[in-house]
């Protein structure tokens, strides 16, 4: 089964986009955080991860870093707040295949997750 | 059905608030303060069929009366979600910069509550083009776009075969739905304009919702609809007031500025007023706090700012004296004398063509009138005198005793202070000499009488 992991300091947002893609048949993993996040990735070896930019704790970028660690396999997508572009070229540099602005329009953000599994394939 | 997909403009807003003050008929305005008479609808229990419904009603009433379209738009999602047991509701507000509708507002059970800010529909997005088709196909009559009726739209067999372009689109649609889960949709118009959307997801129950129901949300979203356009039209009308301030504080700091360049123009003429004009702006103003009040100030539409021009330009009148005359090491023949007198008749007709600075031109003409009907160009007495030639005049003379001139060497400021009351009522209205006296004790008249004034280490800053 499809695994993603979902990455971001709101639950309320791990909640909503747990539920949107296990509609869509997808095995999904919430952590709200760094550390979680990093476990989950060792445990559960995802094979695409969306991941917020800016949390509390670890941010973002260093998170990447650790996946990136861990496997360079893995596709992670940025999910970011702000058009900041520096970060974006650093994510990009780190193997962050691509970004989403939010608020997103969640057709993009379905694409998004199924084209990173297929590339996966 | 003709709807245009983004805000009202600025002018739109404004036509319709003017026809609403006119006909005195409008929504509240959210100006003023009506929160006392709003009843909110927190932590109240279910109520029987027909008495939420008088509450709806109720509450759409004081919709209006929100100055914050966010307050009113957490309380109709908040309304929705207590009294009819839905699966999620959420609205979605057309942002301009992000010609977007972006959620702002939702709730509902856990993985069903969209969170907010998290999404958006562009205005191109097939689900808002719906409530913009010109002959919506789709939309009932009550303005509102059914999951159900979309469903019923795709499974006709006429649609499918003959009018593939909208079974297209309805697909289009369905997707958009299913995103969101969305089982109704409620159109926010103010006038022609799509400003938001209500999103409704199932009812808990399972059952269909109502026509009453869906009547309610439409009466919900219009009334947030004219709350949010008033809300915008407030907010643009606080714009526009900001950036005029601003602007006018920007030209008026240029304006200022004009005048210390032309004041440091006359300066540079003659080494030995050098500093002058910026002493007697800094006395006068001291001078000004110290008469703060009298009943005379309230002739100026603007005391304090005619009092700081009028004195950097008061000698402006010297650049059509000839500079021998105004360099002159020895007494001045009356001839000369006659030149020197006509600078302040020179200063007030450069300023008079310029209407901003009418008032100007007529301290300028008068700061060398004495008090006792001496003086020059008009020998005008009292207070025939405007105030703030009085003031300048005094200014002027306390600077020109203190400082040295081509003509005599500069005297301490304990002299000048004499001098000053020696003339009291003759050269010097007396209450003008009275502040000048107090502003001194004060410390307020910082001169440059004790320092070494030659070098120009005395003058005061800028």
């Amino acid at each position: 089964m499809r695994k993603l992991l979902v990455i971001d300091d709101e639950s309320d947002i791990c909640d909503f986009v747990k539920n949107f893609f296990q509609e869509r048949g997808y095995n999904v993993f919430t952590a709200l955080n760094g550390d979680e996040a990093i476990s989950l990735v060792k445990r559960e070896k995802p094979e695409v991860v969306l991941l917020d930019v800016k949390m509390k704790g670890m941010d973002g970028i260093a998170v990447l870093k650790h996946i990136k660690d861990i496997d360079k396999k893995i596709k992670v997508i940025m999910v970011t707040a702000l058009e900041d572009r520096d970060k974006m070229d650093e994510a990009c540099r780190l193997g962050a295949c691509e970004y989403i602005t939010k608020p997103l329009a969640l057709d993009n953000l379905e694409q998004a997750v199924e084209k990173n599994f297929k590339l996966q394939l | 059905m003709k709807i245009n997909k983004k805000a009202p403009t600025w002018s739109k807003l404004q036509d319709w608030f003017v026809e609403k003050l006119a006909t005195h008929n409008g929504g509240i305005s959210p100006i003023q303060n009506n929160e006392k008479s709003v009843n909110l609808p927190s932590g109240i229990e279910p109520l029987p069929r027909s008495d939420y419904q008088s509450f709806l009603e109720k509450a759409s009433r004081t919709m209006i009366r929100f100055k914050k379209p966010e307050h009113l738009i957490k309380m109709i999602v908040k309304t929705i979600d207590e009294q009819l047991k839905v699966t999620h509701t959420a609205v979605l507000l057309y942002k301009e910069d992000k010609r977007s509708y972006i959620l702002i507002d939702s709730k509902g059970s856990e993985g069903l509550k969209i969170p907010i800010g998290f999404i958006r529909l562009s205005v191109d997005n097939p689900l808002i083009n719906a409530f913009s088709e010109k002959q919506s196909y789709l939309i009932s009559e009550t303005g509102i776009l059914r999951y159900e009726d979309v469903i019923s739209s795709l499974r006709n067999r006429d649609i499918l075969e003959q009018q593939a372009e909208l079974y297209d689109r309805l697909l289009l649609i369905k997707k958009q739905m299913d995103l969101i889960k969305a089982n109704l949709c409620v159109p926010c118009y103010f006038k022609r304009d799509l400003l938001g959307v209500l999103v409704l997801g199932d009812k808990i129950s399972g059952e269909n919702f109502t026509r009453e129901e869906m009547g309610f949300f439409v009466t919900l979203a219009n009334d947030a609809a004219m709350a949010i356009a008033n809300a915008l039209l407030i907010e643009n009308l606080q714009q526009k007031i900001e950036e005029i301030k601003g602007l006018y504080l920007r030209e008026h700091r240029i304006f200022i500025h004009t005048a210390i360049a032309l004041a440091a123009a006359i300066d540079a003429r003659d080494p030995y007023t050098h500093g002058h004009t910026e002493r007697v702006t800094n006395y006068c103003l001291a001078l000004a706090r110290e008469l703060d009040g009298i009943p005379e100030m309230s002739g100026y539409k603007n005391f304090r700012e005619t009092l700081q021009i009028a004195a950097l330009l008061h000698d402006i009148g010297k650049i059509g004296v000839p500079d021998h005359i105004l360099n002159k090491h020895t007494s001045l023949s009356p001839e000369e004398f006659e030149e020197i007198k006509k600078h302040s008749i020179i200063g007030a007709t450069i300023l008079n063509p310029i209407r901003e600075l009418s008032d100007v031109a007529r301290e300028v003409r008068h700061h060398q009138e004495c008090y006792d009907g001496s003086g020059y160009p008009d020998g005008l007495a009292g207070n025939n005198i405007p105030l703030i030639a009085r003031i300048i005049a005094v200014a002027d003379a306390f600077d020109a005793i203190t400082t040295n001139r081509p003509y005599k060497k500069k005297k301490s400021v304990e002299d000048a202070l004499k001098e000053l009351k020696r003339c009291s009522g003759s050269q010097f209205d007396p209450v003008i000499v009275s502040a000048f006296l107090l502003a001194y004790e004060k410390g307020n008249i910082i001169s440059n009488g004790k320092s070494n004034y030659s070098n120009g280490n005395g003058t005061s800053n800028k």
